[in-house]
């Protein structure tokens, strides 16, 4: 039997004396889709970001494909492998082309290679009419698109998203969903953090559920 | 005093292109430029590290250079002047009285400025913007740099900031540059002695450059900001 993609052993995480959450184990599948659900403050976004290398300051192992690192050394490879998506998603006050290029630059992916993934990320989003408009004069659901986009271009083997529809306006949310639905169908590994009855809806995605400080269920 | 005999005689000189005027303004603005480009990089490096990094004496540190920015630019010209005289530790140099030692006071001066304000443009920006950047594969040196680009308006108003301290600098440059016709004499220590000469002309001509160099550089900064700088 192959290892998990990702894989948490004895995780703990705390804010000085108060203890988070403490994770025995905790295993995601590489082509697996989740949605982690939870109470405010349960820790969902830190979790999400102790995923992503954004928040070291936690005790634990993490084993990625089998290798296992410290939580406090997260390796600079990992970042490659692994992107999350901010709640409000952050756009560079540049261009979208720009926004949907930096990644790829980051990786060094030939130009044209680059250029194709950028015209499909753009198709992907449906933003062929806001190539030229700035991040800044996007819509709340086009930026949230832009962010999704920005981040399945660089083909990652997990995707990390923080209440992608949290904030967003009926058709924000409804565009959103599709393009989580897109993303389980492409057999993507993606955690979406969520309250969002909807997508704890949506049909394919395992919940894991985290409160009273641990993870309580794993389902699906 | 009539005032409208020497504005008359000071735009006669402008538009005839007098030589002696046009060295003046020509030295102020090379060793500002000069001056502001080399100090720009390593206090705006500084700044950023002040503002993002947490070490040990860091505190202290911030408080130094914001100490610095309310140094009397006079105390700054003794300071250089006795570093720089023959008998200094650097006297063997032989830059008193040269625009260098002009362009060194000029960095002096323009270094906290350059430092407090990316400071507190590198403390306002969103702290998703390094974030993100890693997160979407940038190294910290990539990142940051990509965090100084989205804070490049206070970035600019830093670099505005400190050339103009830089241009219309008298006292230091009296003291480090000497006032010396044709070598080191800029625009406000000309527009100083002639004033003290009465002879107003030339004063209100540099004064007039003085100003649209001040007013051109803040135009041209606010034409880069565009409405990005209004966020």
């Amino acid at each position: 039997m192959s290892a998990p993609l990702l894989e948490l052993r004895a995780l703990r995480k705390a804010f000085g004396p108060r203890e988070l959450f403490g994770i025995p184990r905790l295993a995601l599948e590489a082509g697996g889709a989740y949605v982690l659900v939870g109470p405010n403050g349960s820790g969902k976004t830190t979790l999400m970001r102790i995923l992503a290398g954004l928040d070291r300051d936690a005790r634990g192992r993490l084993f990625f494909r089998g290798e296992g690192v410290d939580i406090a050394d997260y390796p600079e490879r990992l970042r490659r492998s692994i992107v999350y998506v901010h709640q409000h998603p952050y756009l560079f006050h540049t261009s979208l082309r720009h926004n949907l290029e930096y990644g790829l630059k980051c990786r060094r992916v030939p130009d044209a290679e680059r250029a194709r993934r950028v015209e499909e990320a753009i198709a992907w989003a449906g933003l062929q009419g806001q190539v030229a408009t700035p991040p800044a004069k996007l819509s709340g659901g086009e930026r949230q698109r832009a962010a999704l986009a920005r981040a399945r271009a660089l083909q990652p083997e997990l995707l990390l998203l923080d209440e992608p529809t949290s904030n967003l306006d009926r058709e924000g949310r409804a565009q959103t969903l599709a393009l989580l639905a897109q993303l389980r169908d492409e057999r993507r590994a993606v955690v979406v953090a969520c309250h969002d009855q909807e997508v704890i809806g949506l049909e394919g995605f395992a919940h894991l559920g985290l409160e009273h400080g641990g993870i309580t269920r794993q389902s699906g | 005093m009539d005032l409208l005999e020497p504005t008359h005689q000071a735009f006669r000189l402008l538009f005839a292109g007098d030589p002696e005027l046009l060295r003046i303004i020509w030295l102020s603005l090379w060793v500002s430029v000069a001056a502001i480009a080399l100090v720009a990089a390593p206090s705006i490096g500084l700044g950023f590290l002040l503002a993002k990094k947490r070490f040990p004496g860091q505190r202290s540190v911030v408080v130094l250079v914001q100490a610095l920015l309310s140094f009397p630019t006079v105390v700054i010209g003794l300071v250089l002047y006795l570093l720089l005289s023959r008998r200094g530790p650097l006297g063997s140099l032989e830059l008193l009285f040269t625009p260098w030692a002009i362009m060194i006071g000029y960095m002096v001066i323009a270094f906290p400025i350059l430092v407090v304000f990316t400071i507190s443009a590198v403390q306002g920006a969103d702290p998703r913007v390094y974030e993100t950047a890693r997160c979407l594969g940038a190294g910290p040196l990539k990142a940051s740099l990509t965090t100084l680009w989205e804070v490049r308006f206070g970035i600019l108003a830093a670099v505005v900031n400190g050339f103009g301290r830089a241009i219309s600098e008298v006292g230091m440059a009296i003291m480090v540059g000497g006032n010396i016709a044709g070598l080191t004499r800029n625009i406000p220590t000309a527009i100083a002695l002639e004033t003290t000469k009465g002879d107003f002309a030339q004063g209100i001509a540099l004064g007039l450059v003085l100003m649209v160099v001040a007013l051109g550089v803040n135009v041209a900064l606010a034409a880069l900001q565009g409405e990005g700088g209004l966020k």
